[in-house]
């Protein structure tokens, strides 16, 4: 079987969802880290930035980063409408079968993984505006200060609550997801599988609470310096 | 102690039809009635009344047969977990209840009638592997391979397969994995099937996208709706053998 | 016409083997050449699909339903004897064919219970290879058990889903060839007429079932496997759509109806909680191997089992048969809970039940121990009755089963009408007058598997076949006149709906040609038949169209066959001046209640030949010789 047609089954679809959503989830773990390092105030914290982006190769890794979002975006949007496309008819009354039976996994994260995804794509966008390509202040050495650029973005109360909102859909896309994909990808053990499941929604709740962490600290910390 | 029951039935004509939900009131329902024994009772004041009766599939009404299957109160065979629809029971319910019924919907199960649809997809997806290919007398003594119970025990857990299409009914997307993938592992498990798992794996999944079924999305209202209570580690078996067929060839 | 049963000559063992011999055979490359008409699509159909599709005839297959893995055989539970000996406990073909004979009450032919017995080896072993789960031990190995009251294990089981297992066993095989070509289906068509042409069947009339149309199918040769007749008691264990029309729509073209009067009655069903009722659910017999069954010593007893002692509960199977007690044979184990309830001392609200205990066997053996023999059908009785057989006692009674009668064939499963053959319960040949437990999966493979392709390559290899179509003047009437009973039904627009008559024939058939019968309820059952088939033609209502989807009109096309089935079933019962087996006439019995069997008189098949609609049929004996098995009174004391 050709790979090409391989990844066009509705397995094989899933399947390259996964691997892009875990790849993903292992970029925002890397990024995490690195914003972290703003606990350790401005010195390291402009160093770690400007370390990363000299590297010439981190046009390769963007690039790579780029083409991982673009495959989860685009076979997500094709799965969605494949799957649009087999139910034609809705049905009138529809009520979730884990009341019937708690064997479901069905959540609310699981249920609006397609909104919840399309509105972080969204903030991403607005995300790199921000700070990406967000006014550029010189620091010492020379290097960017982008932990001014923090200090002034999260001091805004407006900033904060709408990067705390993104980040709960983080929390929700990857509640669902992570678990998701180790099923896609076929890791399925009668006694693994439940440590998996609170595994995946420990790692889900250690990432979103680190970028919860962050906009509220840098608002205390803007405050405090006032 | 008769029940009053009103139901809002979808009807539709034929296949092309537009469907539309009617309501019907019955007060001659009893508590020890099978859901389908109620239908039956109303079905027969229809008749009675010149007017067509509602049309559903049933046959065996003892839960192992895979014919009968409705949305009730949108649940896939209804309120009770590891129960067909025939083998619910109106005690389920209460007087002066209203129960709306749907068919499965599915773009690869389409209506034939009110609430009979068609589900040959599945045997479909059975032609195309879901056998294993041996010729009426070649096979060997019953005991001349040995199977670990263990073995046995998991392909019959998805051996008992009904193929009511409830799994497809129940998933956001349609999609028909529980019931491909019971098969799989029913087969790929025993050493009888194990020579052709890879290629009877592959067949399998290329006739169930060719239908029209959608995607898994993980979430198991498949293994909450499903009579038989088949898990979705089946799925994911299904895609770990379909991963090596695509990687062998 | 004389019946030829056209038994082979030899030894009992060789016959087969012989027939085998003697059989002509078609070149493989010939056969693609036949087109193989099966009609349903259970044990039986599924399996004679998948063989002959092998073997690579061109076979057209037709059922009811909308998936041939729907069919009844599905349901069957408990499951399949095979004469492996793998329990070391003095099993052999030999004793399993002698017990199907005795178990059938010497109504059965010898020759062909022997092959059945021999050839239930290879199903097993078919099976196994087809990937059918059969429960297996620690070892690795099949297991067994014992069933039905046999005194050794034989019985190879799946669960309690035996039947559903070896069912999709054949209709994978059959799909299989279905994707090879060699196999087309045709679901949702319902045979509804039989085409002879030139004395040979030769095709068959189908109405799809989705759009109304009648259909003619043209073919070398015609495989009937649609099952029994059990639904014309209107409860039964049966699927609701089990029906007999495609067998006697063929026995009214000629096809001789053999014993309908042997219908067996399986003792351990759910008893009847209202007219509601649609159907009767089985549990398995297996039940019986810990369960003890008992009554009230006093009539009229309606105090909670729990508050009975021991001393006032009657546990009349094990006092009456203290050898094979709470495991005697269906029929017997049938008659003493109806011969109990009329005594009075039946329980539950109707009186029409019998207790079914487990306490002692979980107090022996502790409920986890019972959960996991029995627990699917605990579940199953909970669900359906709301009540917790791990608490109180199972309420039980008999319900229709199986039926042993079925259309004449003879030891190739050829029926009178030469190229219609007949496999599975639609025919009458291996279980005599009771059919023991696991016995049916077994015949419907047998017959299916290993015996139907080589009999029908002998047919085809044999017998002259001018080329037919379906333009044929035969074919051209045979839909008229299908069309016509679909207009005359449809144009009736009575007020009864069609419920109510197959209600009423039911009735009929249980009170009077049921568990026990005598002369005088039997001639009254014959003329109340009549009567109701006149004012069902009279008064029935049908709802809807011809040329759709119309189940209303499938039903009323059965039960219109049944109202003229039941009276042969009655005549036949009238016929039968003794008791054997399943057939229970009141006037011949021993002084202590059991089965008095007249060899002399009635060692023979009745095989019936239509007349006319309300016409006496034909009788013809086909004589039974026993040169094995000596016919003896059946004890289980």
């Amino acid at each position: 079987m050709r790979l090409l047609q391989t990844f066009s089954t509705s397995i094989g679809t899933k399947i390259l969802i996964a691997v892009t959503g875990l790849g993903l989830t292992v970029f925002l773990l890397t990024h995490l880290a690195g914003n972290l390092l703003f606990l350790a105030g401005p010195d390291a914290f402009n160093r770690y930035a400007h370390t990363l982006t000299s590297n010439p190769l981190i046009y390769v890794a963007e690039a790579g980063l780029l083409a991982v979002f673009f495959v989860h975006i685009a076979k997500t949007l094709s799965n969605y409408l494949a799957n649009r496309a087999a139910r034609p008819v809705a049905y009138t009354t529809h009520r979730w079968a884990k009341t019937k039976n708690p064997a479901s996994r069905k959540s609310w994260a699981s249920t609006t993984m397609v909104v919840t995804g399309s509105i972080m794509a969204l903030f991403v966008v607005t995300h790199l505006q921000t700070f990406k390509f967000g006014p550029v202040y010189e620091g010492a050495d020379g290097i960017r200060d982008l932990y001014r650029l923090q200090m002034e973005i999260f001091g805004q109360p407006a900033y904060v609550v709408f990067y705390l909102m993104a980040m709960a859909l983080i929390f929700s896309h990857l509640w669902h997801g992570i678990v998701s994909a180790t099923q896609s990808l076929g890791w399925y053990h009668p006694q693994w599988t439940p440590r998996v499941i609170v595994a995946g929604r420990v790692l889900t709740a250690l990432i979103a609470g680190g970028f919860f962490m962050i906009p509220i600290y840098t608002f205390l910390l803007s405050r405090s310096a006032q | 102690m008769a029940m009053t029951i009103t139901l809002n039935v979808w009807r539709q004509a034929g296949p092309s039809a537009p469907g539309r939900f009617e309501s019907y009131t019955s007060d001659k329902v009893h508590p020890d009635m099978s859901f389908l024994e109620m239908l039956d009772v109303v079905n027969d004041d229809l008749i009675r009344a010149g007017k067509d009766p509602i049309a559903f599939d049933s046959d065996c009404r003892e839960g192992i047969c895979g014919s009968c299957g409705l949305v009730i109160d949108g649940i896939p065979h209804g309120p009770d977990p590891g129960a067909t629809t025939c083998q619910v029971h109106m005690r389920r319910f209460r007087n002066g209840d209203t129960i709306t019924i749907e068919p499965w919907r599915a773009k690869a199960f389409p209506v034939i009638k009110d609430l009979v649809v068609d589900r040959t997809a599945f045997d479909r997806i059975i032609a195309a592997g879901g056998y294993v290919s041996m010729n009426v007398g070649g096979a060997p003594d019953g005991n001349s391979v040995p199977v670990p119970k263990e073995l046995a025990d998991l392909a019959m857990d998805n051996a008992q397969c009904i193929g009511c299409g409830a799994c497809v009914a129940a998933c956001k997307n349609a999609a028909a994995h529980l019931f491909t993938s019971a098969k799989i592992t029913h087969l790929g498990v025993l050493p009888q099937g194990e020579p052709e798992r890879y290629r009877r794996a592959a067949a399998m999944v290329e006739q169930m996208d060719a239908e029209g079924f959608g995607s898994c999305s993980n979430e198991g209202e498949c293994e909450a709706v499903c009579p038989k209570q088949i898990s979705i580690a089946s799925i994911a078996r299904m895609n770990r053998d379909f991963m090596r067929a695509a990687t062998s060839k | 016409m004389t019946l030829d049963s056209r038994i082979p000559g030899g030894p009992i063992t060789e016959k087969w083997d012989r027939r085998k011999f003697e059989n002509k055979l078609v070149n493989p490359a010939n056969r693609r050449k036949y087109d193989i008409i099966v009609v349903g699509t259970g044990l039986a159909g599924s399996s004679a699909a998948a063989s002959l599709g092998e073997m690579g005839y061109n076979v057209k297959l037709f059922g009811i339903h909308e998936s041939p893995r729907r069919a009844h055989s599905i349901a069957a539970q408990g499951g399949i004897n095979a004469a492996k000996n793998y329990r070391n406990d003095g099993d052999s073909i030999y004793r399993l064919f002698y017990d199907t004979v005795k178990g059938g009450d010497y109504r059965a032919r010898e020759a062909n219970v022997y092959r059945l017995a021999q050839l239930s080896v290879q199903i097993i072993d078919q099976c196994v290879a087809q990937g059918v789960p059969f429960a297996r031990e620690y070892g690795g190995l099949l297991d067994n058990r014992s069933f039905g009251g046999a005194q050794v294990s034989r019985t190879f089981y799946a669960r309690g889903q035996t039947g559903q297992q070896l069912l999709l066993g054949a209709y994978q095989s059959m799909m299989r060839q279905v994707h090879a070509g060699t196999v087309q289906l045709f679901p949702r068509r319902e045979m509804l007429d039989l085409v002879v042409v030139d004395g040979q069947a030769r095709g068959i009339i189908c109405r799809n079932l989705v759009t109304g149309e009648l259909e003619s199918h043209s073919a070398s040769t015609v495989l009937l496997c649609t099952g029994g007749y059990g639904t014309v008691f209107y409860l039964s264990t049966n699927a609701i759509n089990s029906n007999v029309t495609a067998a006697w729509r063929a026995h009214k073209r000629g096809a001789y109806f053999a014993n309908p009067c042997f219908t067996q009655i399986h003792p351990t069903c759910i008893p009847v909680s209202g007219d509601h009722q649609s159907k009767l659910t089985l549990m398995s017999e297996s039940l019986r191997n810990d369960g003890r069954v008992w009554v009230p010593k006093n009539p009229g007893d309606k105090r909670h089992p729990s508050q009975i002692p021991d001393s006032e509960r009657d546990y009349y199977l094990e006092r009456r048969y203290p050898s094979f007690g709470n495991l005697v044979p269906r029929d017997v184990a049938s008659r003493a809970a109806k011969s109990v309830c009329d005594e009075g001392r039946g329980v539950g609200d109707s009186g029409l039940s019998v207790y079914l205990d487990f306490a002692d066997a979980i107090k022996r053996f502790g409920a986890p121990t019972i959960k996991g023999r029995y627990g699917n059908l605990f579940d199953m009785y909970m669900r359906i009755t709301d009540e917790d057989p791990y608490q109180v006692p199972m309420r039980i009674y008999p319900a229709v089963h199986y039926t042993m009668g079925g259309l004449w064939v003879d030891y190739n499963l050829q029926s009178t009408i030469p190229g219609l053959f007949v496999l599975g319960e639609a025919n009458f040949s291996d279980h005599g007058a009771n059919r023991l437990g696991a016995s049916a999966l077994m015949q419907g493979l047998c017959d299916g598997y290993f015996v139907a392709p080589y009999t029908v390559a002998n047919y085809l290899g044999g017998a002259s076949l001018p080329a037919v179509s379906t333009s044929h003047d035969s074919f051209k009437e045979a839909v008229a006149a299908a069309q016509a009973r679909i207009d005359k039904v449809l144009a009736v627009r009575g007020s009864k709906s069609i419920r109510e008559y197959h209600r009423a024939v039911g009735a009929l058939c249980w009170d009077h040609v049921g568990m026990a019968r005598n002369e005088q309820g039997l001639k009254g059952a014959i003329q109340s038949i009549r009567s109701l088939r006149d004012e069902f033609w009279q008064n029935v209502s049908v709802p809807g169209e011809k040329n759709n989807l119309n189940p209303a009109l499938d039903y009323a096309g059965r039960v219109a066959d049944y109202l003229e089935f039941a009276e042969v079933l009655a005549l036949d019962a009238l016929e039968r001046h003794e008791s054997c087996g399943g057939h229970f006439r009141e006037e011949y019995q021993t002084p202590d209640g059991e089965a008095l069997r007249r060899d002399d008189e009635y060692s023979y098949v009745a095989a019936w030949e239509f007349t006319g609609v309300g016409q006496m049929p034909t009788l013809h004996k086909e004589a039974l010789t026993f040169d094995e098995v000596h016919p003896s009174q059946r004890s289980y004391k």
